[in-house]
């Protein structure tokens, strides 16, 4: 079961163990990187980053300890072990993978995503319970995800009738809804982007959205209003003003 | 389809950014307590009946934070150390799953939903409670052990316990014995394995024994960074390709159903083999399209019984017996988040 040593491969034998150094220092300028370029906050949670800063040096110090044992004894042994992969296999993908990663810049989800996850302003059982609630925001100051939260705990539309609204988010063009509406939505992320989900609002606009391309993020302002959109009345926003607005630094909401 | 590739990617690169500092955190955790614990400690203080020592056995692992790929070989070291069956399946079972790490890593995944963290812990328990307490009604385990592990074992295992101290392990024949290995100077193969990282420890010059443990560990380290490190990665690329490429359609027909979501999340977990450290993160982003109890039962099921663990488990067990554990462990979780899904708990 032990993989025999090739005498043709000893000059990957040499090779391998600082390949494995390569692999692993390559994860830990990976996840600094992210964190130094502010590209963290993509991917996971901002609750987590002392967790990946943290992981990064902890990989760049196995690393360099590595290295440097490596460097002190020059004879390096040939550590056969039993393993899953080929030998070398596991530290190429490793260090493949880290550099797709440094080449790549994660952008944020967009409509595209959201309609594949499907958008809801419920947040529905296995949702985000606020963990801490307070309907004393004024609605005005009250973010999309403010708005979805309210209104999973009170969902009647029509309470919030008249109440005033400032809001960000992206646009994204259901299928379903008439050509006069969009959908005002946010990511929603409580660990990491592979548990993004997107919420939304309806927002009723007074030309057709085609002026409003999807993924394109605009600040809003208006008021409530109840709309009966599909066979569902729904809490919608009665757009007074909107504005195009860059991507904001954390697309994101928690 | 750019865009697809993109959220895929990005995708990938979350799962992995968020997992690998546990799985930093897993393999320094278990090579320190491989490497400075004498589970001897432990064992010697197991109880004798059945249904008990399954229950202490399963429990171990809160002391051992070994993930499925460690547990294996402690597993096999316990049972040729004359450790009772139910102890040594007990913690086999659920050492990958209680764990303070696992749990811990669970938690931050399903902050939202507690009850995953908790129920994953009971679940697990029961189940590996219950199938070593099944593996107990076997008196003599030999028919069902690799001959090379049997070899070692005295007929009574009971006996065995008091007497283990005295065993020589290593009178396994050495090409039988899994693990890792030095090729030392005369390309002698040198087995790599706690007790001969042990052996080493104690034979090392008094002068610096400290470093030669640090040594060990940071190779140790190494080698199972990149082992896990890489199975991680082709985990992460499934969840990712399957969010992004297998239309809605589907996964939302079969992550609503009761028992397709189960089938379909064991399925899963059975062939991804993804490290019990970071299984909860991939879970994750099954989260918001499959029902609660198929989330459970990847996260039960997962680490007992995976391609990975039977290639490992079959370094202990006759086939035979692996595909009893593989049984009733699927039956089991089956059942239990059967029970979830159909709120019958």
């Amino acid at each position: 079961m032990n993989s025999i040593p090739n005498p043709k491969s000893s000059i990957p034998n040499l090779l391998r163990p600082w390949l494995d150094v390569l692999a692993i220092a390559s994860w830990g300028i990976l996840m600094l990187k992210y964190w130094l370029t502010g590209k963290l906050n993509l991917l996971i949670h901002p609750n987590y980053f002392w967790l990946v800063i943290t992981g990064g040096l902890g990989f760049l110090v196995v690393s360099g300890l590595k290295a440097l044992e490596l460097l002190r004894r020059r004879r390096t042994r040939v550590a056969a072990h039993i393993t899953l992969f080929p030998p070398g296999f596991s530290s190429t993908l490793l260090l493949t993978t880290a550099i797709v990663g440094l080449l790549f810049t994660p952008r944020v989800f967009a409509s595209q995503t959201a309609l594949q996850r499907g958008v809801t302003d419920s947040l529905g059982v296995t949702r985000t319970q606020p963990q801490a609630f307070r309907s004393s925001i004024p609605p005005e100051e009250r973010s999309l995800l403010d708005w979805v939260r309210t209104l999973n705990v009170y969902p009647e539309p029509d309470a919030y009738t008249g109440q005033k609204v400032k809001l960000q988010g992206f646009v994204i063009h259901p299928p379903e809804l008439p050509p006069e509406y969009l959908l005002l939505s946010r990511f929603v992320i409580t660990c990491c982007a592979a548990d993004a989900y997107p919420v939304g609002l309806p927002v009723k606009l007074l030309t057709a959205r085609q002026a409003y391309p999807p993924d394109t993020w605009l600040e809003i302002e208006g008021k409530m209003s109840t709309e009966n959109l599909g066979d569902k009345r729904q809490l919608t926003i009665q757009a007074s003003s909107l504005k195009q607005i860059s991507e904001p630094q954390n697309p994101y909401d928690y | 389809m750019n865009q697809q590739l993109n959220t895929a990617i990005t995708l990938f690169l979350s799962l992995l950014v968020e997992a690998m500092p546990f799985l930093l955190l897993g393999v320094l955790f278990s090579g320190l307590l491989l490497l400075f614990v004498d589970e001897r400690q432990l064992v010697a203080r197991l109880p004798k009946n059945p249904l008990l020592g399954a229950l202490i056995g399963s429990l171990v692992g809160l002391f051992f934070p070994v993930c499925e790929c460690g547990n294996v070989p402690v597993a096999r070291r316990l049972l040729m150390q004359g450790v009772p069956a139910p102890v040594a399946i007990g913690f086999l079972l659920a050492a990958p799953t209680i764990n303070p790490i696992v749990i811990w890593a669970t938690w931050i995944a399903f902050r939202d939903q507690p009850e995953i963290v908790v129920l994953r812990v009971v679940f697990t328990l029961a189940i590996a409670t219950i199938i070593g307490w099944v593996f107990s009604a076997e008196a003599d385990l030999r028919p069902i052990l690799q001959p090379a592990i049997g070899a070692g074992l005295k007929p009574s295992a009971t006996t065995a316990v008091k007497q283990w101290s005295e065993q020589n392990v290593g009178q396994t024949p050495e090409l039988l014995k899994s693990g890792t290995y030095w090729l030392g100077q005369n390309s002698q193969s040198v087995r790599m394995d706690v007790t001969v990282l042990q052996a080493t420890l104690a034979a090392t010059s008094p002068s610096k024994p400290l470093s030669n443990r640090l040594q060990l560990l940071l190779d140790n380290t190494i080698q199972e960074l990149r082992e896990l490190g890489a199975v991680l990665v082709l985990g992460s690329a499934i969840a990712a390709i399957i969010q992004v490429a297998v239309p809605r359609e589907i996964i939302l027909g079969l992550g609503a159903g009761p028992i397709t979501s189960i089938l379909a999340m064991m399925l899963l977990a059975g062939l991804v083999s993804i490290c019990s450290t970071v299984d909860s993160f991939f879970a994750l982003s099954f989260a918001s399209t499959f029902t609660s109890g198929s989330l459970l039962a990847f996260l039960v099921f997962g680490p007992m019984i995976d391609l990975k663990g039977v290639g490992l488990m079959l370094s202990i067990f006759k086939p035979r017996a692996v595909f009893y554990l593989f049984a009733l462990a699927a039956q089991l979780t089956f059942l239990l988040t059967l029970f979830i899904n159909l709120h019958v708990i």
